[in-house]
């Protein structure tokens, strides 16, 4: 009996990966090489038979053989796992009765704390001489007239305190009036404030924050309110902290409200309990009582509300690409096998502000992970083996065959725990001393940390947020030169492009990308580092408890990062940080010595088939 | 009392000071203007006066807190070339660029004459409130943050309905031009 060929191909969600392989008559493996492309539909349908096929193509003509030498095509058995994702913001923040103009415009002018009566521009001819005003300018107006206004106003004895302008104008005002006064502009509803209210204009000096309107005890004192009123005006200081610069009106039932949002009850539907949780509760709470009703059977949202659709949302993606053929499931099948809740927050503009003012709004994302009925893999096989001419056999859970190709990771040994950090989904198995193999998915991967990061920074455009999550980051300062995020400075021989000058910039494979944002730098990199712990970090504890013996992580021993995630320039460094504590030894893995965390699967299916062969020569 | 709809009218001198120098303050924008600026032309292809757009463009820079200087570039009537030459006077090698006919350019010491941060090509289109923005991002880039660009308007029937006009204005602009003049620096009043 002489040599035969074999290729592991492993269909995953994103990538298809082959492995081709010489299996001699005793078991001995040459590994001939490996090949990697793009899944081509949804993993598990006939879509993905032409991935499949080309990465045998593409593993054959490296290695020089041809396809009618195959002896068998392996595939693995892909777990109909898909996973879908919804996010719904919780709060909101209301503004009645324009209490109070709480943006930060990014030069506002003069400095310190006025106090008055709310007057037009256009009646501040007619104001009383006694009685201090704050100057309300309508848009139009230039900032010459207004300059001249107010210093007239002045002129004539009455006290200008301090204005509040609707163009982008304060410091020009400012600087051309005889007394310079705090002066608040960019106010974009301007004309909602109300006139002949006492109202209190704060400007801190630059690089500061306000300290009296940001205060509740400052704005009382300097409204004199009574304990009462002051209990009101609490969420008031509350919504200003943090800003250079503040407008407080004081209405008669003003008042600023963070309003939680019902979205509705998650109903989590266990083996052997149901529970049900509010959503707006927060992601804490959805997880707690996610972790009481293990293992789910299903999860559902109530009908006529947020969650309701969200998930049913999730649920129809899933049943529309399940049954794009003969055989299709709908929505009825499609059971909620896990759900990750993460609380993020969603930059919003407040209702009732007067200036565009911008809140972040918390919100909670879910991640849920659809387990259908039925695989179609019998078919993608089928396929293969007509188009190759060669058997093709289907071998194996995909969890065990990760196990065995990360064992080939130099340096382990079983019992080992293999974390599949992917695209939709995190899995786990492991493979105890005594053979036994047990694997878990939990729902939430790469793509949930994309969408964390999309909203976060308010990108709006999914590209860029994928960007920022691949690559590090560093900021444009000269044509010559960038700032790395770890603060190491590179210089360039060519001029960067004009696009990116002075831009916080990811440095992407194919040069400087510029991200739209107003954030810097530092700001960007927390968001990024945050979302992946969030997802990663979390997943990762939740998956290994599962399959941890008696949910001990202590037990275990070697941990081995496994994905397309694990390739990632921080996860696992951050996933081995949250590992140290509990004394695992865990690292990314590198499958054959040279494929790194890739080819796990399709290595394992060729070695899994070696042992096969050894016995079936046994029995021959 | 007069309002930005209604503006009154403004005049603007430009008296020379002595030949151009480099700058060394870090937070200066240079702003360049073209040969016949404000003398003998006084107002853009779509009648802003020339006085509003240097006023709206000091403004803008103004209101960013950095300082500003204005001078003249006698060598030529490009955009491009007038645009670069004060990038290289500039303190902080950031300038905005100014054609009669009111066509405006960001530019940065350390770019190719023919690139640039920002171009504003179709002068038809540009007004107060634009020239006002132009000027608060050339600040901004002077002071290493980074601006949104201003939205450049587009319009398709700008360039026939436009285009003779401007050639016309060119050619004029043209004539003004002092090949053997260095850059000179230019104090600027503007008055009612």
């Amino acid at each position: 009996m002489s040599d035969r060929l074999v290729v592991g191909v492993d269909i995953g969600n994103s990538t298809t990966e082959a492995c081709l392989a010489l299996v001699g008559p005793g078991g001995a493996v040459t590994h001939l090489g490996t090949a990697l492309t793009r899944t081509t539909g949804v993993k598990g349908t006939p879509a993905s038979t032409r991935g499949a096929l080309t990465a045998v193509g593409r593993v054959l003509a490296a290695a020089g053989r041809r396809p009618h030498e195959l002896d068998r095509v392996l595939l693995n058995e892909a777990t109909p796992v898909i996973s879908g994702l919804a996010m719904e913001t919780i709060t909101e923040t209301v503004i009645t009765e324009s209490t109070m103009i709480g943006h930060n415009p990014a030069t506002p002018g003069g400095e310190g704390l006025g106090v008055g009566t709310t007057v037009s521009v256009l009646d501040l001819a007619e104001h009383p001489v006694a009685e201090p005003a704050v100057v309300v300018v309508p848009p139009g107006w230039d900032f010459d007239d207004v300059a001249a206004a107010l210093n007239a106003a002045a002129a004539r004895g009455v006290p200008v305190v301090a204005a509040v302008l609707a163009g982008d104008d304060a410091v020009l005002v400012t600087n051309r009036l005889v007394h310079p006064v705090p002066v608040v502009d960019e106010v974009s509803a301007v004309e909602k404030v109300p006139l002949g209210m006492r109202a209190a204009v704060e400007v801190a000096a630059p690089g500061r924050t306000i300290r009296t309107l940001s205060n509740t005890y400052g704005i009382a004192t300097v409204f004199e309110l009574d304990p009462d009123q002051t209990r009101q005006v609490s969420p008031v200081a509350r919504a200003l902290t943090g800003n250079r610069s503040a407008v407080v009106v004081r209405t008669p039932a003003g008042d600023v409200t963070d309003r939680r949002i019902p979205v509705g009850v998650l109903e989590l539907r266990g083996e052997v309990r149901t529970t049900k949780v509010d959503v707006d509760a927060g992601a804490e709470a959805i997880m707690a009582a996610l972790a009481r009703v293990q293992p789910l059977r299903d999860a559902h949202g109530e009908p006529g509300t947020h969650v309701g659709g969200m998930l049913a949302a999730v649920r129809d993606t899933m049943a529309d690409t399940m049954g794009d053929g003969p055989g299709g499931s709908d929505a009825a099948d499609c059971a909620i096998r896990d759900v990750l809740a993460v609380d993020t927050f969603v930059p919003a503009e407040v209702r009732g502000g007067l200036a565009g003012e911008i809140t972040l709004e918390n919100a909670v994302g879910l991640a849920a992970m659809v387990r259908t009925s039925r695989s179609r893999m019998q078919a993608v096989a089928a396929q293969v083996a007509a188009e190759l001419g060669a058997e093709a056999v289907i071998g194996g859970v995909e969890g065990e065959m990760a196990v065995l190709g990360a064992l080939t990771t130099p340096g382990t040994r079983a019992p080992v725990v293999v974390v599949d950090l992917g695209g939709g989904s995190t899995d786990a198995a492991s493979l105890s001393a005594d053979g036994v193999c047990t694997a878990v998915h939990v729902a939430g991967a790469g793509e949930l940390v994309t969408k964390l990061v999309d909203s976060e920074l308010a990108l709006d455009d999914r590209e860029v947020a994928e960007l920022v999550k691949r690559w590090p980051l560093a900021k444009v300062e000269s044509f010559f030169h960038v700032r790395h995020e770890d603060g190491t400075v590179q210089f360039f021989d060519q001029p960067l492009p004009a696009h990116v000058f002075a831009r916080v910039v990811v440095l992407g494979p194919e040069g400087p990308v510029p991200i739209g944002t107003r954030h810097g730098l530092d700001a960007v990199r927390r968001v990024r580092r945050e979302a992946k712990r969030r997802v990663f970090v979390v997943n990762t504890l939740r998956a290994l408890r599962q399959v941890a013996p008696d949910g001990d992580l202590r037990r275990l021993d070697f941990v081995v990062l496994l994905g397309g995630s694990a390739l990632d320039f921080e996860i696992p460094d951050l996933v081995a940080d949250a590992l140290a504590e509990h004394g695992v030894v865990c690292g990314t893995g590198n499958v054959l010595g040279d494929q790194g965390p890739r080819n796990a699967v399709a290595s394992g299916l060729v070695a899994a088939h070696a042992r096969g062969a050894v016995r079936a020569g046994g029995t021959a | 009392m007069t309002t930005l709809d209604a503006p009154a009218e403004r005049t603007l001198t430009l008296r020379e000071t002595g030949p151009a120098t480099r700058g060394t303050r870090p937070d200066e924008v240079v702003i360049a203007v073209s040969p016949a600026f404000g003398d003998p032309f006084t107002q853009t292809i779509v009648g802003v006066p020339h006085a509003e757009v240097l006023r709206q463009l000091m403004a803008g820079i103004e209101e960013q807190g950095v300082g500003v200087r204005v001078v003249r570039v006698w060598g030529t009537a490009d955009l491009a070339a007038v645009s670069h030459i004060a990038a290289r006077l500039s303190g902080s090698g950031v300038s905005v660029g100014l054609l009669s006919r009111g066509t405006a350019m960001i530019h940065q010491k350390d770019l190719p004459r023919l690139s640039n941060l920002e171009l504003f090509p179709q002068s038809p289109l540009l007004d107060a409130p634009v020239f006002r923005a132009i000027g608060s991002n050339a600040a901004q880039y002077a002071k290493g943050q980074s601006p949104q660009p201003v939205p450049t308007r587009n319009d398709q029937m700008a360039r026939p309905r436009w285009q003779a006009k401007a050639a016309l204005l060119h050619l004029k602009e043209f004539e003004c031009i002092r090949a053997d003049a260095g850059p000179v620096e230019l104090e600027v009043t503007i008055s009612r």
